[in-house]
């Protein structure tokens, strides 16, 4: 019978026996980054939860550039950080490799096995790639399912609202209206949860799928509206991400529409029955001010969104709507690129079906979004420039109620091929 | 609480409503008093409350001479009282069993003083009758401590009566179809009350037969049938628990093919737990469990440490019992009827560590557990107040007044508490130990929480392993795809011991109770260390 | 003499219902075989489909890819192609049998000319399915990667490369089966050259300074999506 967990992680795991908060950190060749993230973690250990049992378990997936090796070495070199943050306890630090095909998902399961062998009360979830982590960060998310009052906890970035338009204009809004969950950050690689929440996400058979694979942070968010399960956003202040090269747009968002998509699909039975929203408990600190906004290339985009509607209008038509497409045509037509929202709405539902029921190869389909999802971008920076941060944060809260109220329309077109 | 099955979950209580709590101040415990209490038992995590008999009796036998079978004896309340208990023992999800004697009445019962009045009386075929005392001849006496033979003379109808314990407890007449009826129709008021079962006392004996031993006969276990289909058939649900002090070869019957008893004690088990921790050796216990013969899958044995009764010595051999009155008796006076009178503290003399052994193996072997009032906190006894009464003393719940029994006069009370130096109220009481995180209440209440948080040891097989070590008890108690290892260090030095385990090699053993991890069994012998006493409950989990 | 020539006349007509009456029974047993040829492809091809349908070859092809790969090269799912195919297969060897039961020497002759062609037919069949498979791959993936890109007159470009392909796809075809080779390579030949020759004198010599200030024009006001799409996230 093939084990989550190895005899080296059990060995350690024994010696950490029952505790309060397990921080999980998975990394594959992530030297450049891991080493401010463990500090992080530890500073948080003593300063933020210096009373609880707690220890960090690192899942590897076979990193060649000596990961492991930072993380147990990591230490605090500040020296008034590590006056401050004397320790009471023994801390744990645990680094191991895991089971099972590298990749997040295989990792996360062996941090869940594990958590539901030492009885974790709280369970955090970090990510090597996220430059901004503190130790508050890490608190904040811990504090929540330590104190038994939640089950799952995602952060709550500060952010401008022109920034990340993937999540803003897609994921988040796509994630609300099918699963009825007003995560502003469903597709973060760091959360807290319960134990409760991390066993229930052990005892799921869809560990061993290829497309659990690719989609494991927004899967794992999509467990969040589990029966009796509570929901709450932790303030994290802003979100960096680390300096390495990240994939270009155009290889970007096709990745996160694929996973977006899969995770629709690989959940369809969790989707919110009608409209309920599920509440979501915030932090009651105030945020702090977001990043300025990255620059929108508004031009380039609105040229990338005409002329690939054009070249890519024979496929568009076998997966939107006629109506859709005209109106997406005459969008493309205008001065400046009008994607409204209602019309936003409309793209994205009949891509998720299409996909859903594979009218034309998945792969193709969402690399053709691309255009799509630029128009819409250069779109929603026309309408935004000008506008407070506040309003422009209610322009986004309206998009996602609009995407709410179309979850009829999802919830058809998903059962029913378009064609 | 509505599965069929519950009993077979269910850890029983056993308690007499008079010794619990009296709320009238005559120094009597009553159901009200019982109300007031019904919270330590819903804290202690148990789940069926056994009565004691609480009918209207002249109490010559403590209650189990019933002179009126649907009433509760004025002493310890009313009919509207015991429904305001049942009730409240509801709203606290506790089920009730009650006591049924089926065997015999007092002669006091109306119907044996109709029986009696004369040969023609409609009733007198209640009763068994002969003018000599010649028949039945060879048939055991069960108190042979006070009777001397089994049939009584009767000066009023100028008979001999057959009775199988006190004289004045007339045996019914099971082969009368109008006493059948009779006790149908008792059973039936107590069902209808709402109670969830009865504890069936002295159930061998109902029918007799020449030329045999006038237990467990054929017609005994169809007249258990026939109650049992009807009981069925109104009141789905509910349970008979079978007392008969048998071999379990002998008790099997009683089960039928699962339309006969839903329960029955394993009297010849709790012996032999005594016994196999004073020898320090596990093998009276696994050859007792290996020579239990199978039972039908909705049945259930019930296990016991000790109850209202002597620790009965009848189901072993002569030389084992000798072997438990040196170790655990050596003063005659705690020895009554072929048993020892004792409660479990005095008998293991205090010693919390062989309690806690004791109790885990009560909770971890295959049946029911049923705790004895007062074991929970180590209550002692009195073996000086004659008969089984140095058992039945009142409960302590406080160093206070009368242990906050009663606000009677001490004087009062229906018997004296216990109040030497070691068990006394002022040590030993439910306030003190509920204050106390280590105390032996709050153990138990611990050692409850964990077996209630699996089925496996109420509805599962066991498998005894056998190691070379005899003072190391370890079996597998297994429930489908679930496994709990029990490993039980029966000695009062430290143990080590070494299991093969290969049968479950890949598995992480889990102790249960503090959730610590210990290594991955593997093809290789597992190597378990214990201390004096200890024991270990560890789930299994493949991951 | 216009007894001769009725003679004659006579001779031929009975010489033409001779043959008619030679000819038309072997017609008609062409035609049978054809239509018999036709139904039982037919039927073929329903069992076909009903088979792959029951072995669930539709989950097996979109396990391996290749549902995927076919999708990509807008053919039909994989059991509809399978069940076609069986019935083109069938139906072309009724057609022969057809033929043969005419009993035509020169047609004989003929089919059992086609017959050895049909090695080299299969083989050009499947090299122009290949190539029809890899031209439908191609094509959307250069499509889709120069939309992205940004990329001027993405179509055209997508347009090109199956264009090319399809023309190295007919003439490996027209090679394999051997009709006309030396005019087939030669015509491959100065197509090609044509193309790369007008290519390089345009861009290189001619209209240098003209395309390269259109290039630069048209390249400057190009959007390139951004290399790191950190922000969008």
């Amino acid at each position: 019978m093939s084990t989550i967990l190895s005899d080296e992680l059990l060995s350690g795991l024994m010696a950490v026996g029952q505790l309060d908060v397990l921080v999980g950190l998975p990394t594959l060749n992530h030297s450049d980054s891991v080493g401010p993230v463990v500090r992080a973690a530890h500073v948080a250990f003593n300063r933020e939860l210096a009373r609880e049992r707690t220890a960090l378990l690192n899942m590897d997936g076979g990193s060649t550039d000596g990961t492991p090796d930072i993380v147990r070495d990591a230490s605090i070199v500040d020296r008034e950080t590590l006056l401050a943050s004397q320790s009471l306890r023994t801390r744990h630090r645990i680094s191991a490799p895991y089971h099972g095909v590298p990749g997040k998902a295989a990792a996360l399961r062996a941090v869940f096995a594990a958590a539901d062998l030492l009885q974790a009360r709280a369970v955090v979830v970090l990510d090597p790639e996220i430059a901004s982590v503190t130790p508050e960060s890490v608190a904040a998310l811990a504090r929540p399912a330590l104190a038994g009052d939640a089950d799952f906890v995602s952060p709550a970035y500060a952010r401008h609202p022109l920034d990340g338009p993937l999540v803003t204009q897609v994921v988040r809004p796509l994630f609300r209206a099918a699963y009825g969950l007003a995560l502003a950050e469903p597709l973060s690689g760091e959360f807290g949860c319960s134990g409760r929440f991390a066993a229930r996400c052990l005892e799921q058979p869809t560990w061993e799928s290829e497309d659990l694979r690719l989609a494991i942070d927004l899967w794992i968010s999509g467990m969040a509206t589990g029966d009796g399960l509570r929901v709450a956003e932790a303030a994290v202040g802003p979100r960096r991400l680390t300096a390495r090269p990240r994939p270009a747009v155009a290889a970007l968002v096709p990745q996160v529409l694929d996973a977006l998509f899969t995770c629709l699909r690989l959940q369809e039975a969790g989707w919110a029955p009608g409209s309920r929203a599920i509440a979501v408990a915030r932090s009651a600190a105030p945020p702090p001010p977001p990043d300025p906004p990255a620059n929108v290339d508004a031009a380039g985009y609105a040229t990338l969104f005409r002329e690939g509607l054009s070249a890519l209008g024979g496929m568009l038509e076998r997966v939107l709507r006629p109506a859709t497409l005209e109106a997406l045509r005459a969008g493309a037509a205008a001065d400046r690129p009008h994607v409204p929202d209602d019309l936003w709405a409309a793209v994205m539902l009949e891509l998720a079906a299409a996909h859903r029921h594979a009218t034309i190869s998945r792969d193709h389909l969402v690399r053709a979004a691309v255009p799509l999802y630029l128009g819409r971008v250069a779109s929603f920076a026309a309408e935004l420039a000008g506008l407070e941060p506040r309003d422009a944060d209610e322009r986004l809260e309206a998009l996602c109620l609009h995407f709410e109220r179309s979850r009829g329309d999802l919830v058809a077109l998903w059962t029913a091929p378009l064609r | 609480m509505s599965d069929a099955l519950w009993y077979k979950d269910a850890i029983f209580y056993e308690l007499h409503v008079k010794a619990y709590s009296d709320a009238n101040g005559d120094g009597i415990g009553d159901f009200p008093g019982l109300v007031t209490r019904l919270d330590h038992l819903k804290d202690l995590g148990v789940d069926c409350i056994w009565l004691l008999p609480m009918y209207p009796s002249p109490l010559r036998d403590d209650g189990y001479d019933i002179a009126d079978y649907c009433a509760i004896h004025p002493q310890y309340g009313t009919l509207d009282d015991f429904r305001s208990f049942l009730k409240a023992a509801r709203d606290q999800g506790l089920r009730v069993i009650t006591e049924l004697v089926l065997n015999h009445t007092s002669d006091q019962h109306p119907w044996f003083e109709e029986a009696r009045s004369s040969p023609d009386n409609p009733k007198r075929d209640y009763y068994v009758w002969s003018d000599s005392d010649d028949r039945y001849r060879g048939v055991r006496i069960i108190f042979r401590d006070t009777e001397m033979s089994n049939w009584a003379w009767d000066p009023v109808s100028k008979a001999y009566y057959w009775h199988r314990f006190f004289s004045h407890q007339p045996d019914l007449n099971y082969d009368n179809p109008a006493v059948r009826e009779e006790i149908w129709q008792v059973m039936r008021f107590w069902l209808e009350l709402g109670v969830d079962g009865f504890r069936v006392d002295a159930v061998p004996y109902l029918v007799e037969r020449e030329g045999t031993s006038c237990e467990n006969l054929p017609e005994t276990h169809e007249v258990v049938r026939e109650l049992r289909r009807r009981m069925d058939a109104e009141f789905p649900g509910r349970m008979l628990l079978a007392e008969a002090n048998m071999w379990p070869q002998d008790v099997r019957p009683y089960f039928g093919d699962g339309d006969g008893f839903h329960m029955a004690f394993h009297f010849p088990l709790m012996p032999r737990i005594f016994m196999a921790l004073r020898l320090e050796d596990r093998k009276p216990l696994v050859e007792i469990v290996e020579r239990t013969p199978e039972i039908p899958a909705s049945c259930q044995w019930g296990l016991f440490l000790r109850n209202h009764d002597e620790l009965t010595l009848e189901m072993v051999t002569d030389a084992e019992r000798d072997y438990m009155y040196e170790e655990y008796a050596r003063d005659p006076v705690a020895r009554i009827n072929l048993g020892i009178c004792r409660r479990l503290a005095p008998l293991l003399d205090g010693d919390r560590r062989r309690i806690e052994l004791m109790n885990a193996l009560l909770l971890s072997l295959p049946g029911s557990p049923v705790l004895y009032y007062g074991d929970e906190i180590g209550m002692g006894d009195n073996v000086y107040l004659g008969d089984r009464n140095g058992v039945r003393t009142p409960m302590q719940w406080t160093g206070g007044w009368n242990s906050g029994f009663s606000v009677a006069d001490p004087e009062r009370l229906y018997q004296p508490l216990i109040s030497n130096p070691v068990y006394g109220y002022q040590a030993v009481n439910v306030e003190n130990q509920r204050r106390q995180q280590n105390s032996l209440f709050s153990w138990t209440k611990r050692l409850i929480q964990v077996r209630r948080s699996t089925r496996v040891l109420g509805r599962g097989t066991i498998e005894f392993l056998k190691p070379a070590n005899h003072r190391v008890l370890v079996y597998v108690r297994s429930l489908d795809s679930e496994k709990i290892l029990v490993v039980n260090n029966l000695s009062g030095t430290a143990q080590a011991v070494e299991l093969d385990l290969h049968d479950f090699a890949g598995a992480i053993p889990i102790e249960m109770f503090g959730g610590s991890l210990f290594p991955r069994i593997r093809e290789r012998p597992y190597v378990v260390t214990l201390g004096p006493y200890d024991f270990f409950w560890f789930k299994l989990r493949w991951l | 003499m216009a007894e001769a020539i009725l003679s004659t006349l006579r001779e031929t007509w009975s010489g033409y219902v001779e043959g008619l009456r030679l000819v038309i029974p072997r017609l008609l047993a062409m035609l049978t075989v054809i239509a018999a040829g036709w139904l039982i492809a037919a039927l073929a091809r329903a069992i076909t489909g009903k088979v792959l349908g029951w072995l669930r070859v539709a989950r097996l092809s979109e396990r391996t890819g290749a549902a995927e790969l076919l999708r990509k090269a807008e053919l039909p799912p994989a059991e509809r192609l399978a069940a076609s195919a069986v019935f083109w297969l069938l139906f072309l060897g009724f057609l022969l049998a057809g033929v043969d039961a005419l009993g035509f020497s020169t047609l004989q002759a003929l089919r059992s000319e086609v017959g050895l062609l049909v090695p080299r037919l299969a083989g050009a069949l499947a090299i122009l399915v290949a190539g029809l498979v890899i031209a439908n791959v191609v094509r959307p993936v250069v499509l889709l990667a120069a939309v992205n890109a940004g990329w001027p007159s993405a179509s055209l470009l997508a347009g090109a490369v199956y264009l090319l392909t399809m023309t190295i796809v007919t003439a490996m075809v027209l090679d394999q089966v051997g009709l006309a080779r030396p005019m087939v390579l030669t015509a491959f030949a100065i197509v090609v050259g044509a193309v790369m020759l007008t290519l390089a004198i345009a861009v290189g010599i001619a209209s240098a300074p003209l395309v390269r200030r259109l290039l630069d024009e048209r390249l400057a006001a190009r959007a390139r999506p951004e290399s790191d799409g950190s922000s969008h996230l």
